[in-house]
């Protein structure tokens, strides 16, 4: 049957018909083979166009769509529904970009432009008349998630999981559940203490049938794709395979640890880090002492070890102003006589987090700032440490004071045992902290299907945004299970085994591990796993006998699709 | 170099700073000063003297000085840092560090001090009435002669070492080589600021606050000279006696005013006052009152019988000569000319 398409040339209300005539667009494609319908349109993506669509698809029995309009990043996917909304499946709907490609490159060339839109339009033709229905594959999803990590994002995902009426592994390296927050007592924005919440997140989850918690555990390896993960995990001595269908990785962040001489840390006494301060303000009683002195005056040096130069961390770790400035308070309010000096960068204690600031401020607390070129300097004097800095806030005159502690504000980063991240073929960002798809339209998938990411294993967080993230990630894992079954998007590789001649060129270059070697019969060919192949295309080139083929982008396309545009 | 040093701030506070260590260093009260300008920048840059203690630099500024409060920097800070009320604290700082005898810094942070002096001298001036037997005749002359002698005094004991103090500090003390020729250029400037308070025409918030200040300071010092000079209380000449009359008169006028403003604290200017400030205002109006009631009991021909109100205005004088003149905010008019006085000196000649 003769193949019958529809074209749709978009003037973005001028963005493309100021610079490409699109009429003579519509001219130069009306007639052609299989064109049922050419037609110009002011904005393609309007609720009334989409809905004449529908009906010209019905009207003219349509059976290939062609919208010549802006990048498909935009609207490929609205108008792939257009067609599914005229029962038409969506996969002969064809995108053709004459904004981006044409009217907004060549706008000095209106001539030109034209000619370059009609090119682009006839060979999204070329590629219509070959286009097939295609349906998504359909998977098994086991419906368990697998939580790594029982820190507070853990704790907070798994929960979560479990109201979903979902099957939670909980996965945990160390003897006891809590991470970074289970060390902490006094929280900022909480009456509650770090050990407290997590004592009430893990006698919550003790309670669930649905959930199982592994402690002392680590994941050595892991076997399939979305919907049907095979986990090996290890337990002290013993080993056990957990199948589960989604992963959700919150390993986590270390603290930063200074460099000998870092801002005179461990070559001048009584330089300490953020969370051994931390630990020393909420053991004292009553006084506050350090190596059995009593300490009055206490330093903050900011940004140690985030905002560093290019070649460090260049990154800002988020949490440390505002913990700071919170145990800063806490110090104030719980010993006597303790007199605060911030050396920032720029405090950014953003939201609700600025009433700290502000207490700090009204408490007495000193604040001072540099920039980055001109740090603060830390050096001996009577035995004790000074601080020296060029106050950008007063004018840069050169100000220093004596004081009983320095406490080094160390930032986040990322965990240095990345097991987990290698093993899941994680992307990791400039940062060296896990990637996510899109920072703000996809914040919590991976490119990795089925696996997702939270918490301070993406980048620094506060506990906050730690728990945001992880409630984001566990909705995220539970749309790969919820419903039993997964579709896959069927635009992938397929080897015809006839022409495979088991060369095994083209392993290697996957970069997603979807082809293996299979007997057929007596011949080795190349197979493909559905499930894991992402149609990137990487292997159709290598093949001397032509034996892959991407599903819609098939040879056959784009040699028309080259055809057409030359 | 300079070293942090944060109990300079927590004693600002008692000289009447509140709140400043909230400034977190916006610059709006700057941006909206009608008098900062590029070269003579605040109120932030001594909010954030005061916030780190570099009492140096602020001890040898004459920054303060230019400030006339209209309270705009008030008005406009995000974080009711109060700078002005920052920089009225710095003017009493700076009057008590100019003062040898350390008085003023005493009564500015210690009322009790204050009220005790007040007391004393209202003691001496009993004690003086009883030793003259509290003859009417005899309370006048020396009343007179006291009035002689504590201004002279005061001028020569007092403001003039302070003064020279001052002029070391903010002079000498930040490298400024003046020649000699230019302390006279200068002069002019004294004279005009003394008197009118022109800057003060530049605050957006009240127009007529400088022309309220000449005409107190013309009514102030002119009546002085009647009393002192033209010995108004036993003059028999009807053109200076209808002069005191009227200066007097202007002077608690003007005064009810101030006063006023300071109970409705409408004005950021006058919301928060300290005791300075009250016996200040309160003062200049019962001498204004006083004096002219005292002319109007000899006029009336009721002062022998009713003594007690030359007593009431003696006190009041004598607390206003020997306190409020030398050691409270009296000083500020002096100082301020002074200040402005070394600025354009400054401006005229090089620093080293």
């Amino acid at each position: 049957m003769e193949k019958r398409i529809g074209v749709y040339i978009c003037h973005c209300g001028g963005n493309i018909s100021d610079y490409v005539d699109v009429e003579k667009v519509r001219q130069s494609v009306e007639g052609d083979d299989n064109i049922v319908l050419a037609e110009t349109t002011m904005f393609a993506c309007s609720d009334a166009n989409q809905k004449d669509m529908v009906e010209d698809i019905k009207n003219h029995k349509l059976d290939g769509v062609i919208v010549a309009s802006c990048s498909p990043k935009l609207h490929l996917v609205t108008f792939r529904n257009v067609t599914e909304r005229a029962n038409l499946n969506k996969y002969t709907y064809v995108h053709a970009n004459i904004r981006e490609q044409s009217s907004w490159a060549h706008s000095d060339n209106k001539e030109g432009a034209t000619e370059k839109a009609i090119h682009l339009v006839k060979s999204a033709i070329a590629k219509a008349r070959h286009t097939e229905a295609l349906e998504p594959t359909k998977v098994k999803a086991e419906k368990a998630v697998a939580v790594i990590g029982a820190g507070i994002a853990g704790l907070k995902a798994a929960i979560s999981l479990s109201n979903k009426e979902t099957h939670v592994f909980l996965i945990e390296k160390e003897a006891a559940v809590g991470g970074w927050v289970a060390k902490w007592r006094d929280l900022s924005m909480s009456d509650e203490t770090g050990e407290a919440l997590i004592k009430r997140l893990y006698e919550d989850l003790k309670k669930r049938d649905n959930v199982t918690i592994f402690t002392n555990s680590e994941v050595v390896s892991n076997a399939g794709s979305i919907g049907n993960i095979t986990l090996k995990v290890k337990r002290k001595d013993e080993e056990f395979d957990i199948t589960v269908g989604s992963i959700l990785v919150a390993t986590g962040f270390e603290p930063y640890k200074p460099d000998e001489g870092e801002f005179g840390f461990s070559t001048v006494p009584n330089v300490i880090t953020l969370p051994e301060f931390k630990q020393l303000i909420d053991h004292e009683k009553d006084t506050l002492t350090y190596n059995g002195k009593k300490v009055r005056n206490v330093a903050y040096i900011y940004c140690v070890g985030s905002r560093q130069p290019e070649g460090g961390n260049t990154y800002c770790s988020r949490y440390c102003c505002t913990a700071t400035i919170h145990a800063a308070n806490e110090a104030r309010k719980k010993f006597k006589d303790i007199q605060n000096f911030h050396f920032t960068r720029g405090v950014r204690s953003y939201g609700k987090q600025e009433l700290l600031y502000a207490e700090s401020l009204q408490g007495g607390d000193i604040y001072l700032q540099s920039y980055e070129d001109h740090l603060p300097t830390v050096f001996v004097r009577n035995n004790k440490p000074v601080v020296r800095i060029n106050d950008i806030l007063t004018g840069g005159k050169e100000l220093e004071v004596e004081v009983d502690l320095v406490v080094l504000v160390t930032g986040m980063t990322p965990r240095s045992d990345n097991s987990v991240g290698t093993m899941f073929k994680l992307p990791k960002g400039r940062d060296k902290f896990f990637n996510e798809i899109h920072m703000k339209l996809r914040p919590v998938e991976t490119v990795i299907d089925g696996v997702t990411i939270a918490g301070a294993c993406q980048g620094p967080k506060t506990i906050i945004e730690t728990v945001n993230s992880a409630l984001s990630a566990a909705t995220k894992s539970y749309t790969n299970v919820s419903k039993g079954m997964l579709e896959t998007d069927p635009q992938i590789a397929e080897i015809d085994a006839k022409a495979c001649t088991g060369c095994e060129d083209c392993l290697p270059l996957c970069p997603f591990d979807a082809i293996s070697m299979k007997k057929d019969g007596e011949k080795p060919v190349a197979v493909i796993n559905g499930t894991l192949c992402k149609g990137c295309g990487m292997c159709t080139p290598v093949c001397p006998t032509d034996a892959i083929d991407l599903i819609a982008f098939s040879n056959v396309e784009i040699m028309g699709m080259i055809d057409a545009l030359i | 170099m300079a070293t942090i040093n944060p109990k300079f701030g927590k004693n600002l506070k008692k000289y009447g700073g509140v709140n400043f260590n909230a400034c977190y260093n916006c610059g709006n009260c700057t941006a909206v000063c009608s008098l900062a300008t590029q070269d003579v920048s605040f109120p932030r840059e001594l909010v954030r003297m005061s916030v780190v203690g570099l009492e140096d630099e602020i001890k040898t500024s004459l920054k303060p000085w230019e400030c006339y409060y209209c309270g705009e920097c008030s008005t406009h800070c995000p974080q009711d840092a109060n700078p002005g009320e920052l920089m009225m604290s710095l003017r009493r700082w700076l009057t008590a560090k100019y003062d040898w005898t350390g008085l003023s810094g005493l009564f500015y942070k210690y009322l009790p001090a204050f009220l005790t002096a007040l007391v004393l001298v209202f003691a001496g001036v009993l004690f003086f009435a009883n030793s003259v037997n509290w003859e009417l005749e005899r309370m006048l002359h020396y009343g007179h002669l006291f009035e002689m002698v504590a201004i002279a005094t005061v001028f020569v004991v007092i403001f003039i070492p302070n003064l020279l103090r001052m002029w070391y500090f903010t002079v000498i003390k930040t490298g400024t080589k003046a020649p000699l020729k230019n302390y006279f250029t200068a002069l002019g400037d004294l004279f005009v600021h003394m008197f009118t308070q022109k800057r003060a025409k530049d605050c957006e918030d009240n127009h007529f606050r400088w022309l309220e200040h000449l005409i107190l300071v013309i009514a102030y010092l002119s009546l002085l000279f009647t009393t002192v000079f033209l010995n108004w209380f036993g003059t028999e000449n009807l053109f200076v006696i209808i002069l005191g009359y009227l200066e007097s008169a202007f002077i608690f006028i003007i005064t009810v005013d101030f006063v006023k403003d300071r109970i409705q604290k409408k004005k950021a200017l006058s919301k928060k006052s300290q005791p300075s400030d009250w016996f200040f205002v309160i003062w200049l109006l019962l001498m204004g009152l006083t004096a002219f009631c005292v002319r109007l009991f000899i006029d009336l021909n009721i002062l022998e019988t009713n003594k007690w109100m030359y007593l009431f205005h003696l006190m009041v004088l004598a607390q206003w000569a020997l306190l409020i003149v030398p050691f409270g905010k009296w000083t500020h008019f002096l100082y301020r000319s002074f200040a402005m006085y070394f600025a354009k000196l400054k401006t005229l000649s090089t620093t080293k």
